[in-house]
């Protein structure tokens, strides 16, 4: 039993410091978030509450943006579920190395599951088998990172730049990029990731909110799944 | 008040999505879907990239934009690929489009 905590308190541990390699490029948003709330009308305390409560970076600009022209609720809940429709995908791929995990924990870890942690999650689950404790972890490094920098956008005000006209915005696909490279060593997941740069730039363009991460999500992997079983085993020197 | 309740309809939906699949896939998946699932993460951070590199987002919804960003980011790509290293393909690339940026006068 004290083994087992302490194992616990390890992986948790690591998913929070493994997590900190995104911390630039969330922390930007965060704050410009905060402005951009505040400038909407929206209280500290509704600032920083819809941080807390709903957790989702891009709907909760939209969110914001919408407040802002008065929108009402139902299509304001509306936006969100739209935008957040791809968090199925990330979900059914982190129940993958976590599933035999007891449901409550996976109940938790589900509330702040973002595309960040599920990409830090899957670095690690690849190298050593899934650890919802780990994931848990992750998530609770980047929850702490975006009420922080909630909080420090509202009292930093109009002082914070626009980082996007920095080009902090990079960060966030630079960041991905450097999780995605070493993932496409081989044939099948290169084939994928060609797939999926295709499928989600068409419809990036022609789609609203983000329904391209959802779309090539699945008709990548899925192409995948085909190639990878019509493909015999590629030897060790064949997949560089 | 409304706008809690709003917030509680937002958290709502966007835990759904991200709970009901975490809950729903207790058991062993069948091996067509194990195998489905093994190239999600390829797909998913490949669709999270190229659309934030070629594309930006205005008043009329999102357009296509070739510029620095692409540049950068298959800058960002060769060091991600030789090194491995995140912090090392965030400098590189935010360095070089700086650098392109101002070459280019934008």
């Amino acid at each position: 039993m004290q083994a087992e905590t302490t194992g616990r308190w390890q992986a948790i541990r690591s998913g929070f410091v493994a997590t900190m390699i995104v911390w630039p490029g969330v922390a930007p948003f965060g704050m410009v978030y905060a402005v951009s709330a505040l400038a909407a009308g929206l209280s500290f305390a509704e600032t920083l509450g819809m941080s807390l409560i709903v957790f989702a970076g891009a709907s909760q600009f939209t969110a914001v943006g919408l407040f802002a022209a008065g929108a009402n609720p139902i299509s304001i809940i509306a936006a969100t579920a739209i935008i957040n429709a791809r968090h199925l995908l990330l979900a059914a791929s982190t129940a993958s190395y976590i599933r035999q995990s007891p449901g409550w924990l996976r109940a938790v870890v589900a509330f702040q599951l973002t595309d960040e942690t599920y990409a830090v999650g899957v670095q690690q689950f690849e190298k050593t088998g899934g650890d919802a404790w780990f994931q848990f972890g992750a998530n609770l490094s980047l929850y702490f990172i975006w009420a922080l920098s909630t909080v420090i956008g509202s009292l930093l005000g109009a002082l914070i730049p626009d980082p996007a006209g920095l080009g902090l915005d990079l960060i966030f696909p630079l960041t991905f990029i450097a999780f995605l490279m070493p993932m496409v060593r081989d044939r099948v997941n290169r084939s994928v990731a060609l797939l999926a740069a295709g499928i989600s730039v068409a419809a990036a363009l022609w789609l609203p909110g983000s329904w391209y991460v959802l779309l090539a999500g699945i008709i990548g992997s899925a192409f995948g799944a085909w190639f990878a079983g019509v493909t015999p085993k590629t030897t060790p020197k064949e997949q560089l | 008040m409304s706008i809690w309740l709003t917030y509680l309809g937002m958290a709502a939906v966007t835990y759904a999505a991200r709970a009901i699949p975490l809950l729903v896939m207790r058991n062993n998946p069948p091996p067509w879907l194990a195998l489905w699932l093994r190239y999600v993460p390829a797909a998913v951070f490949t669709a999270l990239v190229v659309p934030a590199l070629v594309t930006t987002s205005g008043a009329a919804g999102r357009v296509l934009t070739l510029g620095p960003a692409v540049l950068a980011g298959i800058i960002g790509a060769l060091v991600a690929w030789r090194t491995s290293n995140a912090i090392l393909t965030v400098i590189c690339g935010m360095v070089s489009f700086w650098i392109i940026r101002m070459v280019m006068g934008g």
